[in-house]
């Protein structure tokens, strides 16, 4: 700014120098007494010193810059004049030939609003400055470095990958397809691919390599069959016996269903001897009337009895006593001793019964075994108790004499598949037994009837 | 004393199990996504030997897992999924609730999805393994490809579960690998053996659907996408087995013959295609078109004695095997519109006949009803008003039984509005001494090459003799048995009562030698002798089975008798009946 005033003023100075507003340098001439103040002070400088004309030889200035766009004493002579010659033009232009529409005329408030200044509008230095510049010019040398190096950024490299994918006419992005969606594609699943070279230890902490399952998982929780066939009594058009079997064994199984509710309500059922007015009159007097019968002393008697039992005064044992009591003693161990000697002489007679029991022993040992061998074998194929419910058998499917078709036309399927699907599900343990959940209301329901329906009734 | 007590439950099972819900907050997922995922990963509930133990004390009935079970668990990337997908359906409730459908639009553009291709191989690191479990897959995909597009599973499913099994159903036909079918009260029972895998599934007959309410559809459905994926890699790699095009293309003659002008009537252009497929009725392509099938020869190894009989024996059951695959060769089938199309073109089709049926029943018929050169007529009413001289009028059951006969049965039984023999199941295999229905034994025969008698009553008797011949050949056994033994036991009797034997000497016959009788005694003698020298042990297991046996005879003798009187009596009946008419 100082070196730009500096300028003019020295531009002001010359000789040449024109003023467009030459008239007022009258009328500054009047002088002032000037007053005495202190020049130590900034604040003084500005109030007292008379800057009168340096600021109307810089208004000035900028009148010139903004109407002819410099100071007119430094533009060409040229720019400034021009040599009239007359109106010779406009009798060559067309005037009525093209008449303009109003559109193409500004308006007039246009006009006005218009920057007649020849000075460009300064530019706001904010608006084009650039958040993390530094840093990405600093990004912008290392990727330049890198890539004299020959490493392309990532964004670089994929864009190059798509384009390959792109010329070789494969689909450049395969969309991921939904489980189930009609049309998709399958492959082979079990070619051996490229056997991986890397560390397995490495492949599975980056997670490229899945866990090993582990053996156990891969037995069956059942030994049962994923499709049980249903006997030769289920088909359509059965023969005779077999079809009687399945009726025989349906009925089986419902007889023992019955029997078992018949159980049920026999223990729930009300015992026979219910309480008359005579018994219950009975209960309630019971104790009253023979009290006075009983003898409330007995206890008494029996309680000093209990106290005499153990003798707190018992005499020492003599001497003599205790010599009895020893040789007692020894002549009973010296019995037993030899009882002990006289039975394992006689055990050796009794071997063959000893052995016999043995083999009995063995032999049941056996049995047991095998018992709970086959045991075990049993409990594969049975549903195990997997939650809160216990497996429950589907009832069979069966179709009575008079029900059977004679021929396929005629065929009512019995029994559902979805049903014996899912029921087998639960049968080889691969769910547990599940029920409906229930529908359980939270509020209870009111009722009411319509106005207009109490109406008419 | 030294240590610190013992705390209880904090080793042994205690330590060793999991409660389900433990388990769930362990991996952070909702009860229904921790069901699918241990499905999906084939990780079941256990039941512990000693549940109070385990339930620390407790005796509520609770669901176990193997704790190490869980933690394998967490290593699955699917898990973190199952977690995106709950956030996905979070964000989108809430785009909806704002009513941002712009939003709604990209969220639903960006689904998470999941694959279960690794599950796959890790639960069945072979295709053995694969192969082997998968009737239950075919199971499902059959039953949920019947399935009405009801809102009970996604429309999607459904599509899915149905091109699978026609695939499969493709598959069978051109592998000519089916063996048996059981039309049961249920639904129909098939079975084939697919690379030395013999693989068993049903399905539910057509229309037959009412959704049971006790069924957990939302584990069915997990069920079925995990073997939906299942069965598509089998099904791509059985269809590479027989260099067939996966996925299955009709191959080109097919493609023409099936070209009606009536195609927009059935199905849209988009679907044509695939209900042609379902029709079963044209071959499927080849990667390279061979010379017709080429027939798999044994290979002859140079080999000794006893091994090149064997080898004669199996190269002869091989041939027959062969032949049996294709015995509807040359065979011509007409299916009328009331019969089940799908079950009956399949089955045909595996055994190398042609089948058409009537053009507004289905798309892909090849021939009409008034062509000349069909054999059999499969009709399933009890008469039809325009007959054809050179074909047979047959009911369905004759094409089923016929295959698990694997012979051509006589058509007779099976005319139109006769009534049918019993359909048996070819899936009941009788020991020795079982109860054999007389209906069974005829087929046997007819297996064997025998021939029927024309006449019904006729052959029923020849049955009835000759069963009872078999069970009288038993009971002479038996007999014999007992006799020599009675005889020997006499003898030795008199032997030990002893002294004077009555002796006399008389003139001698020659005896007419009857050389196959004497070798038989020969036989019997060693047999006894050879019971006689049993163990004690020995003994008792041998009379054990052969009281077993006796039983079983004598049982399956008192079913025979009892059929007798059946059929008796119901002979009796249509006889006054007749004569009432």
């Amino acid at each position: 700014m100082a070196a730009a005033r500096k300028h003019k003023r020295m531009a002001a100075s010359q000789p040449g120098f024109l003023s467009f507003n030459s008239g007022l340098d009258g009328n500054s001439s009047d002088i002032k007494r000037r007053k005495r103040v202190n020049k130590n002070k900034k604040k003084n400088w500005n109030k007292y010193s008379d800057i009168q004309d340096v600021e109307e030889f810089l208004d000035d200035v900028r009148l010139q810059e903004k109407a002819a766009g410099g100071l007119i004493a430094e533009k060409p002579d040229a720019s400034l004049f021009f040599v009239d010659t007359g109106e010779k033009d406009k009798e060559t232009q067309p005037q009525t030939t093209v008449k303009k529409g109003k559109r193409s005329k500004p308006l007039r408030i246009d006009l006005i609003l218009q920057p007649d200044s020849r000075i460009p509008a300064p530019k706001n230095v904010l608006a084009f400055q650039q958040p993390n510049a530094k840093k990405q010019r600093r990004m912008a040398e290392k990727a330049a470095r890198l890539a004299a190096m020959g490493v392309l950024p990532r964004r670089e490299k994929l864009l190059q990958l798509r384009r390959a994918a792109a010329a070789s006419g494969l689909p450049v992005k395969e969309t991921p397809v939904a489980n189930n969606n009609p049309a998709r594609a399958f492959y082979d699943l079990w070619s051996a691919g490229t056997p991986e070279m890397a560390d397995p230890y490495y492949l599975e902490q980056t997670k490229q390599k899945l866990v090993k399952r582990p053996d156990r998982l891969n037995e069956k929780p059942s030994v049962l069959p994923a499709i049980e066939v249903v006997g030769p009594g289920g088909s359509y058009n059965p023969d005779f016996f077999s079809h009687q079997d399945l009726l025989r064994e349906a009925h089986e199984v419902e007889v023992k269903k019955l029997k078992a509710e018949e159980r049920l309500a026999r223990q729930l059922a009300v015992k026979e001897d219910i309480a008359t007015e005579e018994s219950s009159f009975k209960e309630q007097v019971e104790g009253l009337i023979e009290e006075g019968d009983v003898e409330p002393e007995e206890p008494e008697g029996g309680s000093e009895d209990t106290v005499i039992g153990p003798t707190a005064t018992q005499e020492k044992k003599t001497e003599k006593q205790r010599r009895k009591e020893k040789a007692q003693r020894i002549k009973e161990l010296r019995r037993k001793a030899e009882r002990q000697m006289i039975d394992k002489q006689q055990q050796l007679f009794q071997l063959r019964s000893i052995r016999a029991n043995l083999k009995t022993q063995e032999q049941r040992t056996k049995q047991r075994q095998a018992q709970r061998k086959a045991n075990q074998e049993a409990q594969k194929s049975m549903p195990r108790r997997l939650g809160r419910l216990k497996f429950q058998a589907p009832d069979l499917d069966v179709q009575l004499s008079h029900e059977l078709a004679g021929s396929l036309r005629g065929l009512k399927p019995e029994g559902s598949i979805l049903k014996d699907r899912f029921m087998s599900l639960q049968k080889r343990n691969l769910i547990e037994p599940r029920e409906r959940a229930k529908f359980k209301r939270k509020y209870k329901v009111k009722y009411s009837e319509k106005r207009a329906f109490r109406e008419i009734v | 004393m030294g240590g610190l007590q013992k705390k209880k439950y904090e080793s042994g099972s205690a330590t060793n199990y999991i409660t389900r819900n433990k388990a769930r907050k362990k991996l952070s997922l909702s009860l229904a996504d921790f069901r699918r995922l241990c499905i999906l990963k084939g990780i079941y509930p256990h039941e512990p030997k000693h549940k109070k133990k385990v339930n620390k004390g407790s005796t509520a009935p609770r669901t176990f897992y193997l704790l190490k079970d869980i933690r394998f668990l967490l290593h699955e990337p699917i898990v973190g999924k199952f977690r995106e997908y709950k956030i996905f359906v979070r964000k989108l409730r809430k785009a909806y609730g704002k009513a941002e459908w712009g939003g709604v639009e990209r969220l639903k553009e960006n689904k998470p999805v999941y694959k279960l291709d690794h599950i796959i191989k890790e639960r069945y690191p072979t295709f053995i393994d694969a192969l082997r479990d998968v009737d239950d897959s075919l199971s499902m995909c059959f039953l949920f490809s019947t399935f009405a597009r009801t809102g009970k599973c996604h429309v999607q499913t459904i599509q899915l579960c149905r091109r699978l099994s026609v695939e499969w159903m493709n598959y069978i036909i051109s592998s000519r690998s089916l063996r048996k079918v059981f039309l049961s009260i249920k639904g129909i029972y098939y079975q084939a053996e697919v690379l030395g895998q013999t693989i068993t599934w049903i399905i539910p007959y057509q229309f037959a659907h009412d959704h049971p309410t006790d069924v957990d559809y939302r584990v069915m459905a997990t069920f079925t996408e995990f073997y939906t994926t299942l069965l598509g890699f089998v099904n791509f790699r059985l269809y590479q087995t027989l260099n067939l095009v996966y996925p299955p293309k009709l191959d080109g003659q097919g493609e023409i013959s099936l070209k009606s002008e009536f195609e927009e009537d059935y199905a849209l252009e988009s679907e044509s295609y695939t209900e042609k497929l379902s029709a079963l009725s044209a071959s499927l392509a080849r990667m390279v078109p061979s010379a017709e099938e080429e027939e798999t020869e044994l290979d002859h190894f140079p080999t000794e004695g006893e091994d090149l009989e064997k080898m004669e024996v199996r190269e002869k059951m091989e041939q027959e095997q062969i032949k049996q695959k294709k015995f509807f060769e040359g065979l011509k089938f007409f299916l009328n519109r009331e019969v089940p199309r799908e079950s009956l073109a399949f089955v045909i089709r595996c055994f190398g006949g042609e089948v058409s049926w009537d053009k507004s029943l289905c798309i892909g018929s090849t021939y009409d009803a008034t062509d000349e050169t069909i054999t059999h007529h499969i009709v399933d009413r009890p008469s039809i008003d325009k007959q054809y001289i050179n074909r047979y009028y047959i009911q369905p059951q004759w094409v089923y039984d016929s295959v698990n006969a694997k012979i051509l049965l006589p058509v007779e039984e099976y005319f139109l509005g006769v009534t049918l023999p019993p359909h048996l199941s070819p899936f009941v295999e009788e020991t020795e001494g079982d109860y054999v229905p007389p209906e069974k034994l005829k087929l046997m025969a007819l297996q064997r090459g025998e021939k029927p008698q024309t006449e019904e009553d006729e052959e029923e008797e020849e049955e009835e003799e000759e069963e009872e011949e078999e069970d009288d050949d038993d009971e002479e056994d038996d007999q014999s048995e007992e006799e020599d033994e009675a005889n020997l036991a006499e003898m030795e009797d008199k032997r030990s009562r002893g002294k004077s034997l009555s002796v006399k000497v008389t003139p001698g016959k020659a005896k007419a030698e009857n050389r196959k009788r004497a070798a038989e005694e020969e036989k019997a003698e060693e047999k006894r002798l050879a019971i006689m020298m049993m163990k004690k042990r020995e003994k008792y297991l041998y009379d054990k089975i052969m009281f077993g046996k006796k039983r079983n005879v004598r049982e399956a003798n008192k079913l025979a008798a009892k059929r007798k009187a059946h059929d008796d009596a119901s002979k009796e009946d249509k006889k006054k009946k007749k004569k009432k008419c």
